[in-house]
């Protein structure tokens, strides 16, 4: 990915040279013609465009904000709620992610979203130790996680 | 016997990049300055020729899976829809037009529908090369 990163600044200062118009503008249409050129022979490289790679990084992005804000209204009514009959729970979840930037990046995701908590991970980096504000379910928690910032840090590191 | 052929492989890899880049340039600077459809045409089929010097027929097929006698076609049917447009206008067969424009990133620009003949002649340029070519290499 990042030799495919390189490659289109080559190619837009190649385009500046050939065209002699060294401008921010000039680099700019370099790089998106150059931009062009790689999707065209895209299946020259072994792995994915980049691109791919960094629209599932601003898909990453928006899913967060909008965790972010679901999950906050919801810890905003449980703290207004005259009663306060919760029921916390620290639960165990089973990742797949391997790399060390992927495990730090899902715990800031689940600590950064209200109402669940990253309070440890084991030893062999392959479960992580949840603390939730209000739970019902375990298998609800778990899966829910699974399905959105799992499987979104999965389509940003697949190669 | 088959020679390692890693380091015509590596310098491909980049050079055909730059190749495409320049054909790209010389398309666009045809207007005002020596190049067009026809020399961009052949620049990318040398692009393509060296691929597939360095690697073989099924490799580039396989990178780069048009069918290149669709893209003649395709070639021919935009520039003769380009000089058939000006019909519709109620002026001569082939008249062209152009205005200038100001486009983000390019500035002042001005837009000439001979760009799309250009375009046409580009596709049938490369088209036809690269069928000639393959039909020959296919043979051996």
């Amino acid at each position: 990915m990042a030799l495919q990163i390189l490659l289109n600044f080559f190619l837009a200062f190649v385009w500046m040279f050939m065209t002699v118009s060294f401008s921010p503008a000039g680099f700019a249409i370099g790089f998106i013609v150059g931009l062009g050129i790689i999707t065209l022979m895209r299946r020259f490289f072994s792995y994915r465009l980049y691109t791919s790679r960094a629209w599932a990084v601003v898909k990453l992005f928006l899913l967060f904000l909008k965790e972010l804000s679901m999950s906050s209204i919801q810890v905003l009514r449980i703290v207004i709620k005259p009663n306060m009959n919760l029921k916390p729970a620290i639960f165990e979840l089973e990742t797949e992610l391997q790399e060390d930037w992927e495990i730090t990046l899902l715990s800031a995701l689940i600590t950064l979203t209200p109402g669940t908590l990253v309070i440890g991970i084991s030893n062999d980096q392959k479960k992580l130790y949840i603390h939730a504000l209000d739970f019902e379910d375990i298998d609800d928690a778990v899966s829910s996680i699974k399905e959105t910032f799992e499987r979104a840090i999965l389509e940003v590191s697949r190669p | 016997m088959r020679t390692n052929d890693v380091m015509l492989q590596t310098a491909t890899k980049v050079v055909t990049f730059i190749i495409l880049m320049f054909a790209v340039h010389i398309f666009f600077a045809g207007h005002y300055t020596p190049g067009g459809g026809f020399v961009g045409g052949l620049l990318t089929t040398s692009a393509i020729v060296l691929l597939m010097l360095a690697f073989d027929l099924e490799t580039v097929k396989k990178i780069l899976p048009i069918n290149y006698v669709s893209m003649t076609a395709v070639g021919l049917l935009l520039a003769l829809a380009t000089a058939a447009a000006s019909i519709i206008f109620d002026v001569p067969f082939f008249t062209h037009a152009y205005d200038y424009y100001d486009l983000p990133l390019f500035g002042n620009t001005s837009l000439h529908s001979a760009l799309l003949f250009d375009v046409g002649v580009y596709l049938v340029v490369v088209g036809v090369t690269m069928t000639i070519i393959q039909t020959i290499g296919e043979d051996g």
